[in-house]
């Protein structure tokens, strides 16, 4: 009998210390799970809990299992300085996937570069997010390209459109997207007729939307996220406004869809990512995704997708487990600037990813969709080049 | 001109709703000089409680509406009966402490029963009248009148702005000509006094509680009809007809209602014509510029508050 408990102690004994051999990689992924943008950070949590689950499947990273912590931002600048001092002072954590809001990845990137550690994010556009960092990178395109493209599709493809008035956002997204939008309509000769502020988490736009009204424009650009855009698009079709709506990747959510009803139909938006014009692996990826998460990818959670699928490559690269940590978050940030051309860059489902100077992708199109019965589609026209 | 028409209306439907809320906080301070920060939420819980009759019970909007009145004023009574009534005598720090609590609690179970997702009153269990949405191809609008010089009033805020002044006529009957109302006017003065005159003084605190929380669940209601319904919502209408509440003085009944208009007018002229960036720090403004200038209210008395 007693011989029998000790060796049952020596086995126990023997699996604890197997398991700590065989080591975990730590990455978080700091994104609005809760809060008005949570919507979002679902659909970041799928993409980057597909991209573990085929990696672990496959053998790991150099036969290291990842593992991903989920730190929920809330969408606010104040909870992500939080958030990303926890996750600067876990010396687990090699790397971090977010955030999501342009406020949110400001907030985090002075305390990100103190720590030396990489902030990849998946989803912030706003102009000088990876500029006065080494260490912040992003997979999508910024704010200014953004703007100018929407005020070039307006011009150029949408002809019939001749004034346009902006409501945006008070908020570094809202407002750095706007300043982009109008600059380019101002160059282009596009009739700017109004610009209208409004509240983050306000409900109740009819006062703004009123003094839009009365200036008559053909098109309203929305620059901010899609839970205020949703009620926006409603009140302003209830208030009268035949104007086309248009909006850019904050609005491009499903549950814009839920919360404008039947005034979604015919709403144009930008997105840095659609799966309607992308490849065979995109295609692939969402039918993986459909599989084990039951509902389809949006393009936030491709885009995550994308952004583990990076972390992973740089850790199978670079990862030392000999090392300090230090020198292994330091080894993932050289490998990710290294990638500063086409032949150099990530190939994922969303495109070809590689950064320049700052950090920023280069090169990464834009794409236009529209609400036709209820869903996104990818609209008939696409813009390829910039004027 | 025509605009301006037209936002003076928006103001004043704004208005409408958060004198209906304001009035619950008033009530309630006037009688027990308690601020009930739950007030939001009772009003949050109106809307989700007639959302939830309607959508899960199938229940049509126009019995929805009073039931919900019906339910928000037992729970008010019920947050008054579990949570105040012990607390009636202790110092008012710690009623005050007790009601951002019970704030706080209503608020994250809001969230666990139906999430924090906003959610709405789907268009087809309302009534035809409350849809007035613009056809695309003429530019006609369904369900509303037009105003001279191209504005449009939707008859839903015309129901809305209705109901708002019957709602205020009905309160102010009810106060000075009831029974009841004599009641609560003799607890606001004196408390203990009236209790010696045998006023059931905790069964007249109730039915105010019970008048405040129907109110706000109209309120919650008639906002659910346009904007989103959050368990978040109560905290921002909250504190703006809270605001509403201290700029008409805070107990007097006459003082919420035009609380309520001059903050919702102030909101909406504010976002309309200075800046929608800044609409609720606009009307925060005047309501201070008017507080510094009378400290107790447009319509408050001068008197010392036991404090």
């Amino acid at each position: 009998m007693r011989n029998w408990l000790t060796g049952l102690l020596i086995i126990g004994l023997v699996s604890i210390f197997g398991c700590e051999q065989q080591k975990e990689l730590k990455v978080a992924v700091a994104a609005p799970y809760t809060g008005g943008a949570a919507a979002f950070g679902e659909m970041i949590r799928r993409g980057a809990e597909l991209k573990q689950k085929e990696i672990n499947e496959a053998g790991g990273i150099n036969g290291m299992k990842l593992t991903l912590l989920f730190e929920d931002d809330a969408g606010k600048g104040s909870e992500a300085s939080l958030v990303a001092e926890r996750i600067a002072s876990n010396p687990q954590i090699v790397a971090v996937v977010g955030h999501f809001n342009s406020s949110c990845s400001l907030a985090g990137q002075e305390i990100y570069d103190r720590a030396g550690i990489v902030e990849l994010s998946p989803g912030s556009t706003a102009v000088n997010v990876c500029e006065g960092s080494p260490w912040t990178f992003r997979n999508l395109y910024r704010d200014d390209f953004q703007g100018k493209f929407i005020a070039q599709y307006i011009d150029n493809v949408l002809t019939d459109l001749e004034s346009v008035a902006v409501f945006f956002d008070n908020d570094d997204y809202g407002r750095g997207l706007r300043n982009a939008f109008v600059a380019e309509a101002e160059r282009i000769g596009l009739n700017l007729v109004a610009s209208e502020a409004y509240e983050r988490d306000s409900t109740n736009f009819k006062a703004q939307l009123t003094s839009i009204k009365a200036k008559n424009p053909d098109a309203i650009f929305i620059s901010g996220l899609f839970q205020e855009a949703g009620l926006i698009v409603k009140q302003g079709r209830e208030a009268g406004i035949t104007a086309q709506f248009f909006g850019a990747d904050g609005v491009d959510s499903p549950d814009f869809l839920t919360i404008a009803e039947s005034a979604a139909e015919g709403v144009y938006l930008t997105t840095p990512f659609t799966f309607g014009a992308a490849g065979a692996e995109a295609k692939q990826m969402a039918a993986n995704f459909e599989a084990f998460h039951g509902v389809a990818p949006d393009t936030w959670a491709a885009l995550t997708y994308d952004a583990v699928g990076m972390i992973a490559e740089a850790l199978e690269k670079t990862y030392n487990p000999e090392a300090t940590i230090a020198d292994n978050r330091t080894a993932i940030r050289e490998h990710l600037a290294s990638l500063d051309t086409p032949e150099e860059g990530y190939e994922g489902v969303t495109g070809l990813t590689y950064f320049d100077i700052n950090g920023d992708t280069v090169d990464k199109p834009a794409y236009v969709k529209i609400v036709k019965d209820g869903q996104f589609v990818a609209a008939e026209k696409q813009l390829s080049e910039l004027k | 001109m025509a605009q301006l028409l037209e936002q003076f209306i928006n103001g004043l439907v704004l208005g409408g709703i958060y004198a209906l809320i304001a009035v619950g906080y008033t009530m309630v301070y006037g009688i027990i000089q308690l601020i009930n920060f739950a007030h939001g939420e009772i009003f949050m819980f109106g809307a989700y409680l007639a959302l939830m009759l309607i959508t899960v019970f199938n229940i049509p909007f126009w019995v929805a509406l009073p039931a919900s009145m019906l339910l928000c004023a037992m729970l008010g009574m019920l947050i008054d009966l579990v949570a105040y009534r012990p607390l009636r005598d202790a110092p008012r720090l710690s009623a005050l402490i007790t009601a951002i609590g019970i704030s706080l609690v209503l608020q994250n179970l809001a969230r666990m029963i139906w999430s924090a997702r906003p959610q709405q009153f789907p268009t087809e269990t309302l009534p035809a009248f409350f849809v007035s949405e613009v056809n695309m191809q003429t530019g006609e609008i369904l369900n509303a009148i037009p105003l001279p010089g191209g504005g449009i009033l939707p008859y839903r805020d015309v129901f809305i702005l209705a109901l708002a002044v019957v709602l205020m006529i009905a309160l102010n009957r009810l106060i000075h000509l009831t029974k009841i109302g004599k009641a609560m006017r003799a607890c606001a003065q004196n408390r203990v006094a009236s209790n010696l005159m045998g006023i059931k003084t905790n069964q007249v605190i109730a039915i105010t509680f019970a008048i405040g929380s129907a109110l706000g669940a109209v309120a919650g209601i008639m906002v659910g009809l346009s904007e989103n319904i959050t368990p978040t919502m109560g905290y921002y209408k909250g504190v703006a007809a809270f605001a509403a509440a201290v700029l008409g003085g805070i107990g007097n009944i006459t003082g919420a209602m035009l609380g309520g208009i001059i903050i919702g007018l102030a909101e909406v002229l504010g976002a309309g014509y200075i800046s929608g960036g800044y609409r609720l720090a606009i009307a925060y403004i005047i309501m201070i510029a008017v507080i510094v200038i009378r400290p107790s209210g447009l319509l408050g008395k001068s008197t010392a508050t036991r404090a």
